[in-house]
């Protein structure tokens, strides 16, 4: 690794990062399936695990089936508290030995490693993402991040295999200038690429909320410096420990916009089911208030009003739908109305990843559509703003439509078919808005689930990879 | 869960691990350095950094190092958070691997 010259602040920075001061949090962390084996957690976290469930996941340790090595157990004071009244949050949080029960699946399905030019960075679109932590303060056992999250050895394009690093500020920043220096020359285009101007960056990680506020500041200022518009944060922090957002964060976001007011911000946040953050009545209810609405938990509440009271800083909501998480009509229909009410926007509901280990948790495509199309029955239109969202190599992809009627004279749409919408397209996109059509598998859970019945691929989705058309494949 | 700074940072200190702590959880002393435990976020990244192999997590302490569990969690509360690499005492080399170091911890 080449080791660049030390990253020297403006005085602009210096200035906003001196004033920054960080919070002291407590966040009751327990890690590891061994500290639950051996009683070492506070009393009430006893019975979390079952001792015929302690017994099950122990008896995998060492074997490919190793559930700990895949994604190491790990949970916060404030998510066990919301997590023994739902068993949506035990399944999200607690491990399983079905997690191991089928190993298949790509290490990459998104190829995202062809685009990282830089440690740390995917350089995709016009938007970069940038791994700026390790860990998060809980482990999700979905996470297909787990590459990362786990400290496991990758594959790179050039052959060479080693841990997934972190972005560093050192590194990061002359690529950035020096890509938008070239794009700028070549009038709005990199003149290799085809990209457009680096505009946002999207921190992510692990959890980019577990660094501390100066840890944080830095990578703002930097980025800021560097001409980045906007800055995602990509964080479940809300769910797993909201008090991280307090006034101590607040302040420093204050001073940031204070120093750079033209950057907006732009908070990613992951919650998967409405009870990660609404109150329960004894009898598991939710509570209705008076007034309006659902009763929410106070401090996630209030870590949610005091980012909507700042109007430079969005925050959006997105999440994958995975089985016995959030594979349900009522509870994202609950999720999607609350959320909108406190104004978070809903943003993207996910198709799980075809990644290792991963099938444990994967709804089907179609059934994916149907659950959301469901949810979003009864809603207003500005609730339903989200889309269901499947990650190609070639970019984001809209589950636009899944057809009950056949098309008539189309053979291998007998059984209706899927709408795929590309609504990204990597470097100047070419294909953005373009739509494939493919005919109905209810076991898809993947692209590839639909090798064998491509009807129509304006979007190239399949052609990139050498899949023809159905009509033309039975042609010859 | 945290991770512990045990005996083999004694009169070493050489603070790599508190250049990539994400959280700032290092705490400094005269000779030796501290982990807060409700601070660590257990990500491990200061572990194998560590040129004393000095970091260990509280659930693979030997009998010898688990009084630096406590250890730890006491110094922490009393000492100044540290934020950014600095050199490593001098003769760090010198005492790296050496044996009951724990005599020599200063408060």
């Amino acid at each position: 690794m080449t080791n660049p010259a030390k990253y020297q602040p403006s005085e602009r920075e210096q200035a906003f990062l001196s004033t920054v001061e960080n919070g002291k949090y407590n966040r009751g962390i327990v890690t590891g399936i061994g500290k639950f084996m051996s009683g070492d957690v506070p009393e009430e976290m006893r019975d979390f695990y079952s001792a015929d469930e302690l017994a099950a996941l122990t008896e995998l340790d060492g074997s490919q089936r190793d559930v700990q090595a895949r994604m190491p157990v790990k949970i916060t004071r404030h998510y066990f508290e919301q997590a023994k009244k739902s068993r949506p949050m035990q399944v999200l949080i607690k491990a399983s030995p079905n997690e191991t029960a089928d190993l298949e699946g790509a290490e990459d399905p998104g190829k995202q490693m062809d685009y990282s030019p830089v440690e740390g960075l995917i350089h995709k679109y016009e938007l970069g993402l940038i791994y700026v932590a390790s860990t998060c303060s809980a482990h999700c056992r979905f996470c297909y991040r787990e590459e990362l999250i786990a400290k496991k050895e990758v594959t790179r394009p050039d052959g060479t295999v080693a841990p997934k690093g972190l972005a560093r500020i050192e590194e990061l920043v002359p690529y950035i200038l020096e890509h938008n220096r070239l794009v700028a020359e070549n009038g709005g285009r990199h003149p290799e690429t085809g990209r457009e101007k680096l505009r946002e960056i999207l921190m992510s990680g692990g959890d980019p909320m577990v660094l501390g506020n100066k840890n944080i500041a830095a990578w703002l200022a930097a980025l800021a410096e560097a001409g980045i518009e906007s800055i995602r944060i990509g964080t479940k922090e809300l769910a797993f420990f909201p008090d991280r957002f307090d006034e101590t964060f607040m302040a420093m976001l204050d001073r940031f916009h204070e120093t750079y007011p033209e950057v907006n911000l732009r908070m990613m946040v992951h919650f998967n089911h409405p009870d990660e953050f609404l109150k329960k009545a004894e009898d598991g209810s939710y509570i209705e208030q008076p007034a309006g609405g659902l009763e929410w938990l106070d401090n996630t509440r209030a870590a949610v009003r005091r980012l909507r009271a700042r109007n430079w800083i969005n925050v959006d909501n997105q999440a994958p739908i995975i089985k016995g998480i959030n594979n349900d009509p009522d509870a994202l229909r609950v999720m999607q109305r609350e959320l909108k009410r406190s104004g978070v926007e809903n943003h993207y509901f996910f198709c799980g990843r075809d990644i290792v280990g991963y099938k444990a948790f994967n709804v089907p495509i179609e059934e994916a559509w149907q659950i959301l199309n469901e949810s979003q029955k009864g809603l207003s239109g500005v609730e339903t703003h989200a889309r269901l969202s499947i990650t190609h190599y070639k970019g984001k992809t809209e589950v636009a439509a899944v057809t009950n009627e056949p098309i008539p004279g189309l053979p291998g749409a007998e059984n209706g078919v899927v709408i795929l919408k590309l609504l990204r397209s990597a470097a100047d996109a070419p294909d953005r808005a373009k739509v494939t059509i493919v005919g109905r598998n209810p076991e898809a859970i993947w692209f590839s689930g639909y090798d064998d019945r491509v009807l129509f691929d304006e979007a190239g989705l399949y052609s990139i990879y050498g899949i023809d058309l159905l009509a033309r494949s039975n042609a010859a | 869960m945290t991770y512990v700074v045990t005996e083999n940072c004694i009169k070493c200190k050489y603070t790599d691990c508190v250049s990539v702590c994400p959280v700032d959880c290092f705490y400094e002393g005269p000779n030796f350095l501290a982990i807060h435990p409700d601070e660590c976020i257990d990500c491990g990244d200061c572990v194998p950094v560590c040129p004393a192999e000095a970091i260990v997590p509280d659930t693979e302490l030997t009998e010898a190092q688990k009084p630096f569990l406590a250890l730890n969690a006491e110094l922490a509360e009393s000492w100044e958070c540290i934020t950014e690499q600095k050199p490593s005492l001098p003769e760090a080399a010198k005492w790296d691997g050496v044996a009951g170091k724990l005599e020599h911890l200063e408060r």
